[in-house]
């Protein structure tokens, strides 16, 4: 597997299989719990009184920053199941962020993809609040009369995604600069993380093919635009802040906004998961390594059996004699 | 084979087998006990024999502490930056965890090693000892080797990773 | 640290499959075979780039539902498996693999070979059984191994060593949070818990494990497993599958696949009390026999398969297994009191008393009562003959079989109760101290405390 997946497999699995035994007349009792990357868990239960009608809750590290983005949280997100019939949001459960209610009877395989990405919509809030931005930014820019010289540079969000790790994302009149700030808990990691992250930048100006990816920056520092958030607190040395610079290109329609949003947002999950690929593969050579020392040092070792043949006689059954 | 590598694998080799001299020795201290002398603090000088030390250059050294039951060989691998010791780290960590099957590796190396072997009489009356020899050389070999390929594949997986990662945004 | 709050990953591996999930949940979110398929170096070219990568749009992909076999998967829908597009990219050949049922349908194609890394309960390739557990975690799961603790299981008489490598995997290549790793009897004995007939929750019982390949029946004390009077039986799921396609074959049905037989001892299959009794009221009753119909995929034939006698006369190998086996004679009632007589004396009576079943092959109708039944005959004779021997009367032992509910995944479940508990992360390694004290700190594992 080399890339991650933005649907959520089991929601995905979980879902199909409600679906087909509410088809075939016998809808399941489910009380699941499901979990996604960056501490999000999901909730898939049966309604109290209607068993064809499911709750899919949500609870994310990232919903609160998210909200404070700016206005219509809720709204972007009602209008991602709009077009789906039986999809409608309701009173979020209990210690859950946001509730789904799914009716069975009228919900389509589609709509089971879209509830999959449901963690992926609502971190895309935030990257569409952004893009939205920057259209009214470029129109300024374009239009002189309006134009106060300055460069124009929008408001920067920041997605409090894990413990110690943010994304700020800002848009300006000509790109959105999307910036992680990644910490490394573990010392091979650390090493390792930076020879990743050494390669996301140099990749890009390496192989022609892949020009019109995103720029992307690797500082020690935090960089401009994030400083003003970063300053309050204490600046660890192990911190590292990598800069995607978007450009128009990447985010023109709302495919290509789903899309990018899609790779950003798992863009730890993907480099870690490499890394902890790369670490795998070399507990494989190292097993295979030992191996093979083994069998030289066992050359090493005297053959008891060599010794013995000249001493001991054997009887033609293969008994030895012993005298 | 770099030109230095050689003559510094040779006089490992030459040392080795000079050191690997053992005979049984019981105990003067504890009675009926045969311990390897070069690990126990020891009061009598005459059980241990001059530690050798050889040195290709700062990284890679050799020493060499024989006695009169055992000998002590540690080896510190080349470790050029930051990514090659936490992959020294790892491999000699891998290494002695599986200490058990290696009979002759010793769990915990010596300070300022990376890893070291402890060789006794009771090795090297089971073992051939020119082919213990053979083994350590080997090993020396064999680990540079395997540092630098592993820190090729990393340097291999993480660019094409972070190619494919950004080729998902080329439209 | 917010990974307090993320529920723990409960991962069963067992020979044949493998249960994956959340605690708290009342079944495993996955089961699928233990199997991998790995990209074979000679043929990567065969498949090429195919551009298949959007194919997970269908919703009828063949890892969903969950399997009950190690060796057949339930869709056999194999077009739909999806590319990953890394043949014949040199150097990610370890990238490049499947695991359970997408394994299964890879493996049908030329360019993988497939391979259980599970042998016997244990772990025998570790390269692959690293990659299977890479990709369960990141693929099947979602989840960052950084932000969950772990409960893993193991067979009882699993060398340390082995707990060791597992401790290096899960610490060093994923960074887990915490391990636990739990003995799958003692897991299989909490499961039982959820039975109404266990009063005291203690972990003083005997577990007869059967899966697909062998049944264990392993006496547990005090949490702790008696491995000297462990016993295993060589008949499990696969030997009733076979003595059902076997009679089948005899009876010259229409369809006498492998699957076919699967699928009626899963559906059809009971234990009775006697079966003597059981052919003549076949005999006078033809309602008995059933009837099955297998349709091929498109569902265009149908094919029907009389089932007869095999209804229980399969599930009795357990009971009388000369019917089926030629070498191995002792019937598992048998086995069990052999194994509570192994153990010492003064835990034997909560062994006799709290016999709890776990696995697939435990799942028949009846099962737990007649083995019941038939425990307490061989138990009473032996307390009539000491008695009428010492002269003296004896308290009486109480035999009790405890079926449950959750007896399928028995080990699984027991894992999810456990690790939902408050306490379960107190009892966990983590990786601090994995770093401080190094990889032996999994040889000891606290028990849970019982309350």
């Amino acid at each position: 597997m080399l890339h991650l997946r933005p649907e959520n497999l089991l929601v995905q699995k979980t879902l199909t299989e409600a679906w087909n035994a509410n088809e075939a007349g016998s809808p399941l009792t489910l009380d699941r719990v499901i979990s996604d990357f960056d501490y999000t868990t999901l909730h898939v239960s049966n309604s109290p009184d209607i068993k064809s009608t499911l709750f899919l809750s949500i609870k994310t590290k990232a919903w609160q920053s998210i909200s404070q983005c700016g206005n219509g949280f809720l709204e972007h997100l009602e209008s991602k199941y709009a077009e789906f019939p039986g999809i409608t949001a309701c009173q979020p459960e209990q210690g859950f962020d946001y509730t789904l209610s799914v009716d069975l009877g009228q919900i389509q395989p589609a709509a089971i993809i879209q509830l999959s990405l449901l963690k992926i919509h609502a971190m895309s809030f935030a990257f569409q609040l952004a893009f939205d931005e920057f259209g009214q930014l470029s129109q300024q820019a374009q239009d002189p009369a309006s134009f106060s010289g300055s460069d124009s540079s929008g408001t920067v969000r920041m997605l409090q995604y894990r413990d110690d790790e943010n994304i700020f994302i800002k848009p300006s009149n000509d790109r959105i600069t999307v910036i992680f700030e990644t910490f490394f808990q573990d010392e091979t990691d650390k090493v390792f993380g930076k020879v990743f992250l050494q390669e996301f930048v140099d990749a890009r100006k390496r192989n022609r093919s892949i020009q019109s990816a995103p720029q992307v920056l690797f500082s020690h520092e935090p960089p401009l635009e994030a400083a003003p958030f970063t300053s309050s607190r204490k600046l660890d040395k192990d911190r590292r802040f990598i800069t995607f610079v978007l450009f128009p290109r990447h985010f023109q329609t709302p495919e290509l906004q789903f899309s990018s949003v899609c790779h950003l947002t798992l863009f730890r999950n993907y480099f870690h998961y490499h890394i902890k690929c790369s670490k795998a593969f070399m507990h494989s050579r190292m097993r295979y390594r030992v191996d093979t020392f083994i069998k030289v040092l066992n050359r090493a070792k005297v053959d008891e059996e060599d010794e013995g043949e000249q001493q001991t006689r054997r009887t033609i059954t293969g008994r030895k004699l012993v005298y | 084979m770099s030109q230095s590598l050689r003559p510094y694998l040779t006089a490992v080799r030459y040392s080795l087998q000079a050191a690997l001299n053992l005979t049984n020795f019981s105990s003067q201290v504890v009675e009926r006990h045969n311990r390897p002398e070069v690990e126990v603090t020891n009061t009598s000088a005459e059980l241990l024999l001059q530690p050798m030390h050889i040195s290709r250059n700062e990284h890679e050294q050799v020493l060499i502490e024989p006695s009169v039951n055992s000998v002590r060989v540690s080896i510190k691998v080349k470790q050029a930056d930051e990514i090659e010791q936490i992959l020294v780290h790892k491999f000699t960590r891998f290494l002695e965890q599986r200490a058990e099957s290696f009979y002759v590796l010793r769990r915990v190396p010596i300070e300022g090693f990376s890893i070291s072997f402890l060789i006794t009489n009771k090795h090297t009356e089971t073992m051939k000892t020119e082919k213990l020899v053979d083994f350590i050389i080997e090993f020396m070999e064999e680990v540079d080797k395997e540092i630098s390929e592993m820190k090729l594949f990393l340097n291999a997986r993480a660019r094409f990773v972070a190619e494919a990662y950004l080729g998902e945004f080329v439209y | 640290m917010s990974y307090l709050n993320n529920p723990a990953i409960v991962m069963d591996n067992g020979t044949g499959l493998t249960k994956l999930g959340f605690a708290g949940n009342d079944s495993p979110s996955w089961v699928f075979p233990t199997a991998i398929a790995t990209a074979q170096r000679s043929n990567t070219k065969a498949t090429g780039a195919s551009s298949g990568s959007s194919s997970i749009q269908n919703s009828g992909t063949p890892y969903f539902g969950n399997s009950t076999s190690a060796t057949s998967f339930n869709s056999l829908a194999a077009s739909a498996l999806m590319s990953n597009n890394l043949a014949g990219k040199r150097g990610t050949e370890d990238l490049d693999f499947y695991i359970g049922n997408e394994a299964l349908s890879a493996s049908q194609g030329p360019s993988y070979s497939l391979s259980y890394p599970i042998r016997h309960g244990q772990v025998e390739n570790w390269d692959h059984m690293e990659r299977f557990w890479e990709n369960s975690i990141f693929k099947y799961l979602r989840t960052e191994p950084e932000d969950h603790f772990f409960l893993l299981t193991e067979p009882p008489l699993n060398p340390p060593e082995n707990r060791e490598q597992v401790a290096e995997i899960f610490f060093e290549s994923f960074n887990c949070a915490g391990l636990y790793i739990a003995v799958q009897a003692v897991l299989a004995l909490a499961a039982s818990w959820t039975s109404s007939k266990v009063v005291d929750r203690s972990l003083t019982g005997t577990v007869i494990d059967s899966g697909d390949g062998v049944t264990h029946v392993i006496p547990v004390a005090e949490g702790y497993v008696i491995g000297s009077a462990i016993k295993n039986i060589p008949i499990a799921g696969r030997d009733i599958t076979l003595f059902i396609q076997s009679l089948l074959r005899e009876r010259g049905e229409e369809d006498t696949s492998l699957r076919t037989a699967e699928r009626l001892k899963q559906e059809y299959c009971y234990v009775c009390s006697d079966i003597v009794k059981e052919f003549n009221k076949f005999d006078r009753d033809p309602q008995k026999f059933a009837q099955f119909i297998v349709e091929n995929t498109e569902k265009t034939k149908r094919k029907v398969i009389d089932v007869g006698y095999e209804r229980f006369l399969a599930p009795e190998i357990f009971f009388n297994p000369e019917i089926a086996s030629s070498d191995f004679l002792t019937p598992l009632p048998t086995v069990v009191d052999q194994t509570i007589q192994a153990c010492p004396i003064d835990v034997r009576k909560g062994l006799y008393n709290n016999i709890v079943l776990s696995g697939g092959s435990t799942m028949f109708k009846d099962f737990g009562r007649r083995l019941q039944r038939d425990l307490k005959g061989i138990v009473n004779q032996r307390i009539a003959l000491s008695e009428s021997l010492s002269g003296t009367r004896s308290t009486g032992v109480d035999v009790q079989v405890i079926s449950h509910r959750r007896q399928r995944n028995a080990v699984w479940f027991g894992g999810s109760l456990l690790a939902q508990t408050a306490e379960f992360k107190s009892y966990c390694h983590t990786k601090q101290d994995y770093e401080e004290i190094g990889p032996e700190i999994v040889r000891n594992f606290s028990l849970f405390n019982m309350v």
